[in-house]
Parts: C-alpha cells; sequence; structure tokens
C-alpha cells in the first residue's frame, strides 16, 4: 500500500509548562491582538472624545451613591446631616458604629442575626434556584418531549409576572401551609427563577454540543452522568452567572420577607434596615443613622466580593478543542 | 453471522423527508465496509441508526444477529469516531479514553492498564495528562480513535473521522486507521462522502444516493462494473466522462459530429442481449484514464478541442470538448440521480468547458489550451448505459471476468456478489 511510506503526521511541538501568571499574560496580550485599535473605527477624533466624556460622565454619576455610603460611614449622625455629603468629617466613627451592628439596639433585632439570615436565605434559595435552573435549562435544550415548547413559552411569560401581583394569594396560600415564619416560606419561592431558567436553556444550547451528548451516549453513560460528567462542567460559567444573579436576587428580596415574616430574629438585612429606617425617623436614638449607613456598607460588601470571586470563571474557551474548528 | 444486519433500513423525518430508503446490506466479522455518497445522501443518517442515536422508522438493524432498534447505544456494544470527534473538552486525554469504561465500572487498576495499552497503539503516551484543546487536529482524531478502541467493541463505527484533517495528514490516517482495523478487527462500518477514501479502504463499498443503495460490492467492482450512471460518475477521479450517442448501421459510435469506428473490436459489449438497435440513443461513458492521445485516422480516434490543461506532475488532466451532449452535468458536484439525463436546453446553457470532458494523459504529454487533438476511445474499454434508465448495458469487456447479471431494477439489493 502506498499510503504507508508517507511522512507520519508533524508531532505538535511539546508545550511548555506555564504557570498561570505566564497564562494570564499570554491571554491578556492576545485579546490587545485581536482588537482594533480606536483609530480604524472610521469615526471623527472629536466624536470619539465626546462619547468618552459622556460615558465617563454617567460613570460617576452611577458611582456616586457608592461614595456617598463610603464617606458617610465613617460620620457621627450630627455629622450625617450638617456636614458636606461627599466629604470626611470628624469624629471618624465607623468602627464604634459598626460595633454597635454586632449588638440588639432597642429590641428591634441585631444586624449580625439578619446578616447570618440573609446568607442563609441566599445559598439555600439561590443555590437551590441554581440547580433547578441548571438542570431544567439542559432538560429545556436538550430533549425534545411532549410540552417542552410549552413549558418554555411558560417560563419565559413567567418572567412578565410581578411579584406585587401575587402578593395576596401567596399570603393566604403560605398561612394555610404554615409557611409564615418558617424559612422555607422564604426559600422556597426564592427557588423559583425563571429568568434562571431562561438563561440556562440558552447557555446550555451553545455549550453543550449534542455531538458530545451523543458521544457519552455511546461511551454507556447513563443521562444524569452524562449531565453531571460532561455537560455541566461545561456549563460552569453560564451557571456561576445564573448562581450570582438568583444569589443577589434573594440577597436584595425585601417583599417577600416582609410579607413572611413578623419576629425579628427572622428578618434578613433588608427588611431590617427597613425597620430601623422607619424606626430612626421617631427614635431618640443617636446611632440610627450611622447604624443604618454602616448597615447598608455592609450589606453590599458580600456582593462586590462574590462577583469579584466569581468573575475570574467567566472565562470563555471551555470547548476550545472539543470541536474541531 | 454477520456482525452488522441492515433490512429495508428506513429514516423518515417528521418533515416528511425521506433520508434512508429501504437500505439493506450486511457487514461481515472482520469486515470494513464504506458508506460513500453526495452530502445529504443518508449515509450518516443510516450510520446513526446503528449507533442508536436516531429512531429508525422502519426495517432492522441487526448486531450480532440481534434486532436492536429499541435497544439504547449504551447496550449496543459498539464504539463511534465522530466526525468532529466529541471529546469532552474539560476531561485529559486519559480520562477522554477512560471515560468508557469508567461507566461500564471497570475497576481502576484494569482501567488504567487498558487506557495505557490503547493510548500506546494508537502513539498517544506522552499525551495523557493533555486536555484536547492543547492537541493538534491529528492528535485529536487519534484520541477519538483511542476513546473508541479502549472498549474493544464488537461493532466499529465511523462518521467521517478524517474529514477535518488537512490532505496530507488525512492520507497517513487512512492507512492508520485502517491498521488498527487490523489489529481490534472489529467488524466496520464507515462513512466518508471521499471516493478516494472508499477506494482506499473498503473491503467493500456502498454507494448511497438520495438514500437508496445504488450498488454495494469491492472497490475494483463498483470501479469496473458500475450498475448505473450515478455509480459509474461517483467512483473515479477525475470522474468517467458520459455523453449522448448512438451507433449506426455499420457499428460505428456517433458522437455528435464525428463517427467513430470501433474498428475489429469484438461485437461491442453494448450489444449485448439487450443490444442497441441502430439509431436507438445510449449514453457511452469513458474513463479519463483509458483516453489517449494518438495520430489522426486511427481506429476510435476521437477529434476534441482542449479548453484547459492541469499539469499535476505525474500526469496531465486535459479538459476538452466535443460537440456531443453531455449526459448530466459534468461540473455539477451535486449528481442527478440514476437515470437523469440532462435537457437539451439545460445541457446548451452549461459554459463551454463545463460541457467537456476530460482526458488523464502521460506527463509528457504536448497538450496545450485551445489545440486541437486526436484522442483515441479504446473500443474495449468503453462503458455503455440505457438513457432511459441509466442502468448499465455494457462494461469493458476485457475487465468483465465473469461478468455478473447486468442489473434490471433501479434499486438494487444488496450484496452484489
Amino acid at each position: 500500500m502506498t499510503v504507508s511510506t508517507a511522512p507520519p503526521p508533524p508531532a505538535a511541538p511539546p508545550a511548555p509548562p506555564e504557570t498561570r501568571r505566564q497564562r494570564r499574560r499570554r491571554e491578556r496580550l492576545v485579546a490587545r491582538d485581536s482588537e482594533i485599535p480606536v483609530e480604524l473605527y472610521g469615526l471623527p477624533r472629536g466624536t470619539i472624545t465626546l462619547l468618552t466624556v459622556l460615558a465617563f460622565l454617567f460613570a460617576l454619576f452611577t458611582l456616586i451613591p457608592i461614595a456617598w455610603i463610603l464617606i458617610n460611614s465613617t460620620k457621627t449622625q450630627a455629622n450625617i446631616f450638617e456636614t458636606f455629603g461627599f466629604w470626611f468629617a470628624s469624629p471618624f466613627q465607623f468602627f464604634h458604629t459598626f460595633g454597635l451592628l454586632f449588638q440588639n439596639v432597642d429590641g428591634y433585632g441585631t444586624f449580625i442575626q439578619w446578616f447570618g439570615n440573609t446568607a442563609l436565605y441566599a445559598v439555600l434559595g439561590g443555590g437551590g434556584a441554581t440547580v433547578l435552573a441548571a438542570f431544567a435549562g439542559y432538560g429545556l435544550a436538550r430533549f425534545r418531549f411532549r410540552g417542552s415548547q410549552m413549558t418554555f413559552y411558560a417560563i419565559i411569560g413567567a418572567l412578565l409576572v410581578p411579584i406585587t401581583a401575587l402578593t395576596v394569594p401567596l399570603y393566604l396560600s403560605y398561612a394555610k401551609a404554615h409557611l409564615i415564619n418558617s424559612i422555607w416560606g422564604m426559600v422556597l419561592p426564592s427557588m423559583i427563577s425563571p429568568i434562571g431558567v431562561y438563561l440556562m436553556r440558552t447557555y446550555a444550547d451553545i455549550s453543550v454540543p449534542r455531538e458530545l451528548i451523543d458521544a457519552a451516549r455511546i461511551d454507556g453513560a447513563g443521562e444524569l452522568r452524562i449531565f453531571l460528567r460532561v455537560a455541566l462542567p461545561l456549563m460552569v460559567p453560564g451557571v456561576l452567572t445564573v448562581l450570582l444573579i438568583n444569589v443577589v436576587a434573594v440577597w436584595n428580596n425585601y417583599f417577600l420577607p416582609l410579607l413572611i415574616f413578623n419576629v425579628n430574629t427572622k428578618y434578613p438585612l433588608t427588611v431590617g434596615l427597613g425597620l430601623w429606617s422607619n424606626r430612626a425617623v421617631n427614635s431618640g436614638n443617636a446611632n440610627l443613622y450611622p447604624m443604618l449607613v454602616v448597615g447598608g456598607l455592609v450589606t453590599i460588601v458580600p456582593l462586590i466580593a462574590l462577583f469579584l470571586i466569581l468573575q475570574r470563571y467567566w472565562r470563555g474557551g471551555m470547548l476550545l478543542g472539543s470541536i474541531a474548528n | 453471522m454477520s456482525a452488522i444486519a441492515l433490512a429495508d433500513l428506513t429514516k423518515v423525518y417528521a418533515t416528511g423527508v425521506t433520508a434512508v430508503d429501504r437500505l439493506t446490506l450486511d457487514v461481515a466479522d472482520g469486515e470494513f465496509v464504506v458508506l460513500v455518497g453526495p452530502s445529504g445522501c443518508g449515509k450518516t443518517t443510516a450510520l446513526r441508526m446503528v449507533a442508536g442515536l436516531e429512531p429508525v422508522t422502519s426495517g432492522t438493524v441487526s448486531i450480532g444477529g440481534q434486532v436492536v432498534n429499541d435497544v439504547s447505544p449504551r447496550r449496543r456494544d459498539l464504539a463511534m469516531v465522530f466526525q468532529n470527534y466529541a471529546l469532552y473538552p474539560h476531561l485529559t486525554v486519559y480520562d477522554n479514553i477512560g471515560f468508557a469504561l469508567e461507566n461500564a465500572g471497570v475497576p481502576k487498576a484494569e482501567r488504567d492498564r487498558r487506557i495505557r495499552a490503547a493510548a500506546a497503539s494508537i502513539g498517544l503516551s506522552d499525551l495523557l495528562r493533555r486536555k484536547p484543546r492543547q492537541l493538534s487536529g491529528g492528535q485529536r482524531q487519534r484520541v477519538a480513535m483511542g476513546r473508541a478502541i479502549v472498549r474493544d467493541p464488537a461493532v466499529f463505527l465511523m462518521d467521517e473521522p478524517l474529514s477535518n484533517l488537512d490532505a496530507k495528514l488525512r492520507v497517513w490516517m487512512r492507512a492508520e486507521v485502517l491498521r488498527v482495523h487490523k489489529s481490534i478487527g472489529a467488524a466496520t462500518l464507515y462513512v466518508t462522502h471521499d471516493q478516494v477514501e472508499a477506494m482506499t479502504m473498503g473491503d467493500r463499498i456502498a454507494v448511497l444516493n438520495a438514500g437508496v443503495l445504488q450498488q454495494y460490492g469491492p472497490p475494483q467492482e463498483l470501479y469496473a462494473r458500475p450498475v448505473n450512471l450515478f455509480v459509474a460518475r461517483f467512483i473515479g477521479s477525475p470522474e468517467m466522462n458520459l455523453y449522448e450517442a448512438a451507433f449506426d448501421e455499420s457499428g460505428a459510435l456517433v458522437l455528435g459530429s464525428q463517427r467513430i469506428s470501433l474498428g475489429q473490436a469484438p461485437s461491442p459489449p453494448v450489444i449485448g442481449e439487450r443490444g442497441a438497435a441502430p439509431g436507438q440513443p445510449v449514453i457511452v461513458g469513458v474513463r479519463p484514464e483509458d483516453l489517449a492521445l494518438c495520430p489522426v485516422g486511427t481506429p476510435g480516434a476521437l477529434a476534441a478541442d482542449v479548453a484547459a490543461v492541469e499539469r499535476l506532475g505525474s500526469e496531465v488532466h486535459a479538459y476538452f470538448s466535443i460537440d456531443a451532449r453531455p449526459a448530466g452535468h459534468p461540473a455539477d458536484g451535486g449528481v442527478p440521480s440514476a437515470g437523469t439525463v440532462v435537457p437539451a436546453d439545460e445541457a446548451d446553457a452549461l459554459p463551454g468547458a463545463a460541457r467537456g470532458g476530460v482526458a488523464r494523459l502521460d506527463p509528457r504529454a504536448a497538450v496545450r489550451p485551445g489545440a486541437r487533438v486526436t484522442l483515441r476511445l479504446d473500443p474495449a474499454r468503453l462503458y455503455f448505459f440505457d438513457p432511459a434508465t441509466g442502468l448499465a448495458t455494457g462494461w469493458p469487456a476485457s475487465q468483465a471476468t465473469p461478468a455478473p447479471a447486468l442489473p434490471s431494477a433501479p434499486a438494487l439489493p444488496s450484496g452484489a456478489n
């Protein structure tokens, strides 16, 4: 046979061991190379400058509340009201106020307990919602079954229903189901995430090639195993996006816990801070406003941290090498 | 007992499209069978039905004598190599190869031994720790092979496994795939659209067109005795030249305005049991390699105008035109189904070069575009087809050792011999 005399295929050069830092650097350089310099956009210089200034102004506008909360978390109640809002004033009493967050002030409840509650609800509700969304999204993206299209449309439709419209039925049915003042009353509804299912379906559709599922079936894997061992690892960036969305949604949820909790030991941060905010107006306690500000700051810090931690997983290219070209 | 047997296998999609139409063929133990046809001919659908990835509309798929229509892929004891390899991108080469064994619950120690043995047999030992994205195309292809052979399957399916490789690598991998096939000995069904791949690799070749099996037999038989116009055109590169023609009273072939004496050749094969009466149209086929330059006046000489010349080094392809009407679109990739002859007006609309034929000449042949040359048609090397049905009515006599019966029905049953 003539073909056997053909030379063997060229071997790929041995991959040099690459540290994480080197890889990051290489990826950054590759990304820079693939960008078109702004000079080549075909826009006049003046337009680019104008757009940049506008974008900068908008960014500033967006960041104003954050700056305010950072600055005012260091002030006394009097200074919050009497000094310039965007600069510091002495005394610096951030740590004093922060310490108060661990105490039950005036019997309204303890901030740190609310923090724990919120974290618990967010982990159970947001995590549960993400698990369910991953299963549902993959199922809707990769299985055809009777009613699969209808199910998906119903989920899209559910995106449009405001939770406020459901207040009365929700409250009445929870009362009957003994879910008032139960953490399940908070967690179970939080696990329903139409937007999560929608995003997971879209993401699974893009990131899990049908051929890979075929290959896994040929390789003798059961459907659950295919999901866990083949599909899920490819869906990780999408799963993390949905996780973040769900955790933030539960973390910031005010309406639902207001409805179902009437003891302040069960409150999440949102409802607790709302309570303080109501009381602060009339209360003689001169610390409530600073506590609101610092409490607000402490409330948003975990979300920012979560975003920064997850951010490094939003790297594409998971699929590279699985499918030719 | 055949390893794979398909009986009247049919696939009709919900849209009403019939992808595979009563496909019947068998693959013996250890045999390498190639399913070949143009894109969209149903070959991949047929393969996916064998794999169990596509439900069967009617007919049966049997593996090892068992009908497996309703058996899930994981219980069919088969391995498959996908066109795009379908490697698990997040797993290392080692885990990619071992995934099937892991699913089968093979103990870790034995798994390790088998993965390493499979990897060694296809030269992947040094790459076991790599992820697919760190591999070249050829290496990925070999991982896909490794994943299949590690299981020691009874049946091996391959769906255009080489189509994503560059030309050189593809030639090398053809030999590699055959070597692996010989070493594991599993019955193999191999899908490709590339007739060269089919000819070089298959023990037997099944040619499919529009879901219908055209011919099933060893490569040489398909080449020498194509049962219809489709197979004649599909097998062989460059493709066979096909023209509408007729015989006159003296037995000479009338090709356009030219009258070609077939000389003393024993009665042309076309005049077989179903011989063509004088004046009755036939389609005459001549392979490019059966044309040669000759002096004017030689029996069988054909005058032709050279339109273009491709010098390949080892040979020369001379594209020529004559004033006879070609049967079908020579330039059209999608070959019409058996029996179709291009209507006159359509053929006239084709550009000049497309209407011509091609001759495969000696590299030293003095031909240049625009020249008028004389080509010799070897009377013994002509193929004849019935223009009404597209079926073969005569093959080159010299190759017909014991000539099998000429085809009589458009859809042929399997197992030509």
